[in-house]
């Protein structure tokens, strides 16, 4: 029976994941904006990188090196299933662990943390992300609990010990990046500063999170990566309900992308049984607070309202004012040009709260548990009525927001890529030489229509080869009024690039004469052009010195033929290569130092009846 | 035990008829906006 309560909240966070993914699951790559899953990933490639802030690190990493032993749409799957297992688990385990330790049943401490776990990877935060594809993001967000409940026990630990612990709960943001460290920070900062022992535990979970940031943060400090600050009125949060920009956060939704809203939120009726199920929520996380005093009640509270006020500031008008002088003063500050992403407190403090109201719909059978009195008298106590209402609460997540069930509303459709990608993939693997890719149309996003359906996403021709790639990536953000907001790249080989290219921005191809083609591309060091869109059949016999590899419906490779280019030999620095290997060193002593992974522990033997203790040790 | 079941029943009962009921009225208002027949697209729209 313990064995099954243990294993009861994997199961239905893989459930969970299941439900919302659906065909996602299945054989083929899910592309949606940013997602971009391809076959054979190149770890050396990814390790080199490119210039600009290294956004994909170390997400892309782990994705390539898994790619060596798993095909990349299995990679693609697992990512996508512990977004929704983990995070699951995570709300699950604080709030059935408080109902064990304050005397409880198990059934109810089972009830109110399924009712936690499915909230916290049931609402808006998730749908909305995981629509634009960010799922390292969510991998992050999905470690949160775990962070948080990591460092409450970190107050009462030794210091190694709270060290090793924060470490291993971090894994999760440690493999999503610079987001998912920042929301990490953001969530377990107030409580490491507000429980005991406060500059212990902060300083812990400051040497944690340095620790885990080292793979993106070494090469962003080296790098000289800049931050436009045109970002902060592209990606400012926006109204995605009736309840205006303040209601749609505190709702946690409230995405800057429109076409990342799930299918049917917006409307009135949705997004009011949603704010009904907030305010429930709400009104659960203060009757627990009060009620039981959870160790992590002021740190979490604080940690939801400062993320809000984040998210909110870029949708006012000083905020943006502020935003965007911090930015201009120094680039790092770009973490919050998207400021929707930090409501991922509030999401937690939500979860945690509808998990509270079945502890109190079913405070029932805890009163009875602690009296001794059996299951008959449960039932005639607690009321059939309560039960049922803790089942419908319990599932209000999905009741209120059915448009991330099964593949988000058919938003994620697995495909397989057209033959001609692969072989422009195996034809640059095969050339000896270790010229760039310069990938065509000049836009960073496509309409791929071999999906069968069109759905945008971030070119994967970017992703495809193993070498580094010159694309174009400008972000353009279209406004309500019909215009666009244009936040320079970051890549300076691009900006030359499009210099000498002269790239027609409604073709998105060059338009400088085709016989100077070869000698441009020579001389920023391409050897390969892709151009991963329908072209006309007569387009690669136009430039003289270069000679058509592969040519597709939606792929035509061509080859510079002398190639007399400088190539200069970009590679990992050894200060990158010590900085990922201290990260690595780190997270293998914080396994070893407790003998498992992200903390998973046994249950620990009941306290005294009636104590106030919430979190499980 | 089995009356605690039958309420679990029907709470799961009524959560399922309320999402179908959701699910209609957002759909009957709801045209996804996935623009089609272009190469080149935004980042996204606000």
């Amino acid at each position: 029976m313990g064995f099954l309560f243990r294993a009861l909240p994997w199961f239905l966070g893989a459930l969970a994941a299941v439900a919302a993914l659906g065909p996602a699951l299945g054989p083929g790559y899910v592309l949606r904006y940013d997602m971009v899953f391809v076959p054979d990933l190149s770890l050396a490639t990814v390790l080199a990188g490119a210039d600009g802030f290294p956004r994909a690190m170390p997400s892309d990493a782990v994705v390539a090196a898994l790619s060596l032993v798993l095909p990349g749409d299995v990679v693609q799957s697992l990512a996508l299933t512990a977004v929704f297992v983990l995070g699951f688990v995570g709300a699950f385990r604080i709030l059935s662990g408080a109902v064990r330790a304050a005397g409880g049943p198990d059934v109810v401490g089972a009830a109110a943390g399924a009712a936690a776990g499915l909230s916290y990877v049931w609402n808006p935060f998730v749908a909305e992300r995981l629509l634009l594809g960010q799922w390292a993001v969510l991998l992050g967000y999905a470690g949160l609990p775990w962070v948080l409940a990591a460092v409450v026990r970190a107050s009462t630990e030794p210091a190694s010990r709270g060290l090793a612990g924060t470490l291993r709960a971090l894994i999760p943001a440690a493999v999503g990046g610079f987001s998912s460290v920042a929301l990490s920070a953001l969530t377990a900062g107030p409580q490491a500063l507000l429980g005991p022992r406060r500059w212990r535990t902060a300083g812990a979970l400051v040497a944690a999170l340095v620790l885990v940031s080292l793979p993106w943060l070494v090469p962003s400090l080296t790098s000289g990566a800049t931050t436009d600050p045109a970002g902060v009125e592209a990606f400012a949060a926006r109204a995605d309900t009736p309840f205006g920009v303040l209601g749609s956060l505190l709702l946690s939704g409230g995405v800057w992308n429109a076409g990342a809203v799930p299918p049917g939120y917006g409307e009135p009726v949705a997004a009011a049984a949603r704010a009904l199920l907030v305010a429930v929520s709400l009104a659960g996380w203060v009757w627990w607070a009060r009620r039981h005093r959870p160790a992590m009640a002021a740190g979490l509270s604080v940690a939801a309202v400062a993320g809000t006020t984040i998210a909110l500031a870029g949708a006012t008008g000083p905020g943006h004012e502020v935003l965007t002088s911090l930015i201009g003063w120094w680039p790092g500050f770009g973490l919050l040009r998207d400021g929707q992403l930090y409501v991922a407190p509030l999401a937690l403090l939500q979860a945690l709260g509808s998990g509270a109201v079945l502890v109190w719909l079913l405070r029932g059978f805890s009163e009875d548990a602690r009296r001794g009195s059996g299951p008959s008298r449960n039932v005639s106590e607690v009321g059939l009525v309560r039960t049922m209402v803790a089942v419908f609460v319990a599932l209000g997540p999905v009741v209120v927001l059915p448009g991330l069930a099964w593949g988000a509303g058919g938003g994620l459709v697995p495909v397989d890529y057209p033959r001609e990608w692969t072989r422009a993939q195996e034809a640059v693997a095969a050339d000896p030489g270790s010229g760039a890719v310069l990938v065509l149309p000049w836009s960073a996003y496509r309409g791929v229509e071999w999906s069968g359906r069109p759905v945008v996403v971030l070119d994967p021709a970017t992703r495809l080869f193993d070498r580094r790639t010159v694309w174009n990536d400008d972000l353009r953000v279209g406004t309500p009024d019909g215009g666009t907001v244009v936040v320079a790249g970051e890549d300076a080989r691009a900006r030359e690039a499009a210099r000498l290219l002269e790239p027609d921005p409604r073709t998105g191809m060059p338009t400088v004469d085709p016989g100077e083609w070869a000698e441009i591309l020579s001389s920023l060091g391409v050897s390969h052009v892709a151009v991963s869109a329908p072209v006309d059949n007569r387009f690669s016999s136009d430039f003289p010195g270069l000679e058509t590899v592969v040519q597709g419906d939606d792929m035509t490779l061509l080859e510079v033929r002398d190639q007399h280019m400088n190539v200069d030999k970009e590679g990992i620095s050894g200060l990158e290569v010590t900085g990922g290997l201290v990260t690595v060193g780190a997270i293998i002593w914080s396994m070893a130092r407790s003998g498992s992974s992200l903390g998973f522990q046994r249950p620990q033997p009941r306290t005294d009846r009636g104590a106030r203790k919430e979190i499980p040790k | 035990m089995i009356k605690v079941i039958a309420a679990c029943v029907i709470g799961a009962a009524l959560a399922g008829g309320t999402t179908v009921m959701v699910t209609n009225l957002a759909t009957e208002s709801t045209a996804t906006a996935e623009p089609v027949n272009e190469t080149l697209y935004n980042y996204g729209d606000r």
